[in-house]
């Protein structure tokens, strides 16, 4: 053990009771100066100043002037921004789910023991660990209208006679993009999961084998609430995640076709700092949080009850 | 292992680990064929007689040869590994401090501040950046890596914060107190004996932290703008999108050698770097 | 192993404090410290040649003669306007940045007036096009120095069109109709993209509106006149025209997607500018034709046919913004004007072949135009061009629905299967939310 080694110097007797109790809350106000001093000047100033922004109509070179809500106003009776809104539930709901299915899934197997576990465990993860960006661009390169070769192994084998226009059609290009986010969380959610079924002892589940419970029962009502904590925590970093999410749909669809795939991040964007508009870009991305913290305040509160039970 | 014949371990493992695995690493495969696939293959269209995707007979460098000559990739490497040292750099050391604070001591107001780093990473990064951007303006860091160094910590200590305060947890409180009854204060103690233990975790911290530095868009988007200062994933994405006809090829290999030094860090650390994954997901 | 102190924590900490104050105060890393840079960001040439000359002989003389430093950045078209704003917003970016169409208006504030220059060189070269006049300048100063024009032309393969019947271009909206019809049913479709994306859908869109006599407002600049019968009518008829002859991936479509779909032989005909016809040019032995022949001797351009009120052409406009924000500000100046005298613009034209028409009347009369009849049809694109907004005045507001691309979107909806008369309803909303 590390402390048997440890030299440690001994200044003379112990400093009295009275000054301990003072050093514990001024060391912790030390060691907290850097980090709420970044978070203070990074994050909460800009937060106050964009929202001082969304209730001005400033524009790129131009401050603006006060404007109460009617940013939100224009924002919420903009047909796209209901779009965006839909979209970005769509795309948070259909992909967790599928991530926690397929991350289960892949836990399950990856749990028991083969030839070159480590080996595929280390490579399993390299979807979530390559920058974003960079591999959508091969999935976008994989999708390309004229030379998708998705099409042409679907062509091959016979399931298609003419071509997907994945990133043309609206409906296709929601399911792209669902699919890039699933291959790159999927990794996240097997290995977390994993680590979670690697605490759950083997001796209740041969327990319940013994009584005679087939496979799937085990799971259910062994394995599964078992592994409930944890599975909560990773939905609620994915879902944190996957609702702020920018870099897949800026490279595949860059929100098309025709605003069909825009998410809250990538509609903020286009209109702040695409078309300049960087009042209302700001009041999009503002309604976007009191919703996100809601859904966090929920999984939190289920995360809590969980862990109670 | 799976009960019964042969066919069930087919059926229900490697059939399905195959497909996952596939699934997983065929981008891979495709954006290292791609890179080497000279442009007259690159550009038949898909329903065209003579497409071969999935190997080639002529692999050529000129791809590479191209990124390397015609843009600046090598600078965005150096940009990219320089700005994720840094931040990670500053982060571990806010992250271990404030993973400490919260976890091992009591203070009043500690679970309202715990609570409050958790609500920044909230807060959308497409509502800061505008607020940013003038606060760079003001103290003149647009277009340094200073900008980025100073703001990628905003999400990364609260991750570390957490991971570390997992790993503090689970050092037992009786190692402090026999070292303060020694005569350590407590500053000597977390130093010279709770941090020290808690180094795997400090690894795992500072594995994902540089991860997620690379892999950060928006805001080097908006704060870098010469060429030679952007970082490789705004690099590849602005500088070879080009209006020309042929890009793909140098664009695959960007994309591929862009992930390189990533996934070398990460071979080193896979222990870690899972380990952390698991910690910060049971803590 | 000292023993730690508070006092020696403070000092640390202090010192912490000051290196970050430090840094604040610092500024931007030196970066190459003596002589004047100036950063020039433009999008990425179709024509490569071009790019080539700037980079390889034309700034580094201009660097010789001018006795600066020039850093040219060149991204994707489609990125200049974000670079735009991110670089206002942190105050500092490029000195020039290039920009389209009447986008410069949209950032007056945040540019310097150009006029001086503007003027000299409109004096010297026969004076501006009223169209280039129209999207650069708001009648008293000049928000971008004009640079030049892209014409847009329907490049389309002469062989292809023979054989369905049409000996030359069709020359109204039904016949291109037909035409196209005959070829999607021979696997030959016609392109077009309908995207957001800053070059092919508006230069198709909004002279569609036009030749049906639809306009966005009324001439005062202020009333909202796009939903009218003839718009109506005009999404109708895009429609059935996009479903039934074109390439239905033209709605995910970039700029560049037309020009690989088309050297792939995969489509007829498509609006594009020249460059589809000058890559044939530089790789004859790379594109052959499915009859052997060198793709090249196929190629011919028409421009976009007439409709029921005209025949009407948006050819993209390129100027440059020098931005309020640069330090640089005099050494932008001197290179705009070093770049714009007869001689140096004249090598940079020539490198286009044609794909660029300069925006004053001297150019027309160059004898580029006369070397090659395919590119014949381009000289006249300052002449014909009119701006978004029509009929109003093309500035803020109308640069405003262009970027938010409201007439491409008002057609993507009804190929999309909207009605014809919500889509152009919702495009009424919107441009009622802009000009109010």
């Amino acid at each position: 053990m590390a402390i048997a080694e440890t030299r440690i110097y001994m200044p003379g007797a112990p400093r009295p009771r009275l000054r301990l109790l003072e050093d514990e809350r001024w060391l912790a106000f030390v060691l907290l100066v850097p980090t709420v001093a970044l978070l203070g000047a990074f994050i909460a100033y800009p937060f106050l100043r964009g929202i001082l922004l969304s209730v001005t109509d400033a524009r790129v070179g131009v401050p603006g002037h006060f404007v109460g809500l009617a940013n939100f106003y224009k924002v919420f009776n903009d047909g796209i921004f209901r779009t965006s809104v839909y979209n970005t539930f769509l795309y948070t709901g259909v992909t967790t789910v599928f991530k926690l299915a397929l991350g289960l899934w892949l836990a399950v197997l990856l749990n028991r023991n083969f030839r070159g576990k480590a080996f595929t465990r280390a490579f399993i993860l390299l979807p979530f660990i390559i920058p974003t960006v960079l591999s959508t661009f091969a999935w976008k390169w994989m999708f390309d209208p004229t030379f998708s070769v998705l099409n042409w192994l679907l062509y091959h084998l016979g399931l298609i006679t003419g071509r997907i226009n994945w990133l043309g059609d609206p409906d296709l290009a929601m399911i792209s993009i669902i699919i890039v986010n699933i291959w790159r969380g999927v990794p996240f959610f097997a290995i977390s999961l994993l680590a979670g079924l690697q605490t759950i002892s083997p001796e209740l589940n041969e327990a319940a084998a013994i009584d005679g419970a087939r496979p799937w029962q085990r799971f259910w009502y062994v394995t599964w609430p078992l592994l409930l904590p944890v599975t909560m925590v990773v939905v609620l970093f994915s879902v944190i995640q996957t609702f702020a999410d920018f870099q897949i749909v800026y490279v595949m669809t860059g929100g098309g076709p025709a605003n069909a795939t825009h998410l809250f991040a990538t509609y903020a964007y286009q209109i702040g700092i695409g078309t300049g508009l960087l009042s209302e870009g700001a009041a999009i991305s503002l309604a976007m949080f009191p919703v996100l913290f809601l859904v966090v305040i929920i999984q939190l509160l289920y995360i809590r009850r969980v862990e109670v039970r | 292992m799976i009960e019964g014949a042969l066919w069930r371990k087919w059926a229900f493992f490697y059939l399905p680990m195959a497909l996952f695995l596939i699934f997983l690493l065929f981008p891979f495969y495709w954006m290292a064929i791609t890179s080497v696939r000279p442009d007259g293959e690159l550009y038949r269209p898909w329903n065209s007689i003579n497409y071969n995707p999935f190997w080639t007979w002529k692999p050529t460098l000129d791809h590479v040869r191209y990124l390397f000559e015609e843009t600046l990739f090598a600078s965005w490497l150096w940009n990219t590994t320089f700005i994720a040292l840094a931040s990670t750099a500053i982060s571990l050391v806010c992250g271990v401090f404030a993973g400490y604070a919260l976890s091992r001591l009591n203070f009043p107001f500690a679970g309202s501040l715990g609570t409050g780093i958790f609500i920044t990473y909230l807060v959308p990064q497409t509502l800061l950046f505008i607020p940013l951007a003038e606060i760079i303006r003001n103290y003149r860091l647009g277009d340094t890596p200073w900008s980025l160094i100073l703001t990628y910590p905003t999400f990364l200590i609260p991750f570390c914060t957490w991971l570390m305060m997992g790993y503090f947890k689970a050092v037992p409180k009786e190692l402090e107190e026999c070292a303060r009854i020694d005569g350590a204060s407590r500053w000597q103690a977390m130093l010279y004996i709770v941090i020290p233990v808690a180094i795997p975790g400090i690894l795992s911290a500072g594995i994902f932290a540089f991860t997620l530095s690379w892999n950060e868009f928006i805001y080097a988007l908006v704060f870098l703008s010469s060429p030679g200062q952007k970082t490789v994933p705004v690099g590849v994405t602005s500088e070879l999108i080009r209006g020309d006809v042929f890009f793909w090829g140098p664009l695959m290999a960007g994309a591929l050698l862009g992930s390189i030094p990533v996934a070398v860090a990460y071979s080193f650390f896979v222990e870690h770097y899972v380990a952390g994954l698991t910690g910060s997901v049971k803590g | 192993m000292r023993k730690v102190t508070r006092r020696h924590v403070l000092k640390g900490g202090t010192a912490l404090l000051g290196g970050m104050a430090g840094i604040l105060a610092t500024g931007r890393a030196p970066a190459f410290a003596q002589g004047t840079t100036v950063h020039w960001l433009r999008w990425n040439d179709f024509v490569p040649a071009s790019d080539q000359l700037l980079r390889k002989e034309l700034l580094p003389a201009a660097e010789k003669d001018l006795g600066i430093k020039i850093n040219l950045e060149t991204v994707n078209g489609n990125d200049l306007q974000p670079r735009v704003t991110a670089s206002v917003q942190s105050g500092s970016g490029p000195d020039l940045i290039m920009i389209f169409n009447n986008q410069s208006a949209l950032y007056a504030e945040s540019v310097v007036d150009l006029s001086d220059i503007a003027e000299e060189v409109s004096s010297k070269e026969g004076g501006y096009y009223k169209y280039t006049r129209a999207v650069t300048s708001d009648g008293k100063k000049f928000n971008a120095m004009p640079w030049t024009i892209v014409g847009a032309m329907n490049a389309y393969r002469k062989s292809w069109f023979e054989e369905v019947g049409f000996a030359k271009f069709p020359d109204t909206w039904e016949a291109y109709y037909d035409a196209g019809k005959k070829l999607k049913a021979k696997g030959r479709p016609l392109g077009q993209a309908v995207s957001h994306s800053f070059g092919d859908p508006p230069t198709f869109v909004y002279p569609l509106l036009w030749s049906y006599g639809g306009k966005e407002v009324e001439a005062d600049g202020k009333t909202v006149a796009i939903n009218s019968k003839s718009t109506i009518e005009s999404v109708k008829f895009m429609t059935s025209f996009y479903k039934d002859t074109c390439d239905e991936g033209g709605l995910a479509w970039d700029d560049t997607s037309n020009n690989r779909a088309f050297l792939s032989q995969t489509i007829a005909s498509t609006l594009n500018g020249a460059s589809i016809y000058i890559e044939s040019l530089r790789n004859p032995d790379k594109y052959i034709t499915e009859k052997g022949a060198p793709l090249k001797t196929d190629i011919l351009h028409a421009p976009l046919p007439r409709g029921p009120q005209g025949q009407f052409g948006l050819h993209t406009f390129f100027s440059h913004m020098l931005m309020n924000y640069s330090q640089n500000q005099k050494a932008a100046k001197d290179l705009l004007r070093w770049i714009h005298t007869p001689a140096n613009y004249e090598k940079w034209f020539i490198s286009q072949k044609g794909f660029a028409t300069p925006p004053t009347v001297k150019w027309e009369s160059h004898e580029l135009w006369l070397a090659d009849p395919v590119m014949d049809p381009f000289k006249v694109a300052g002449k014909l061009g009119q701006a978004p907004g029509f009929a109003g005045p093309a500035g803020k507001k109308a640069a405003e629905a262009l970027t938010k691309y409201v007439i491409v979107d008002m057609y993507a909806k009804a190929i999309q299967g909207a009605p014809p008369e919500d889509a152009v309803k919702w495009a009424e909303g919107e441009l009622t939310k802009i000009y109010s």
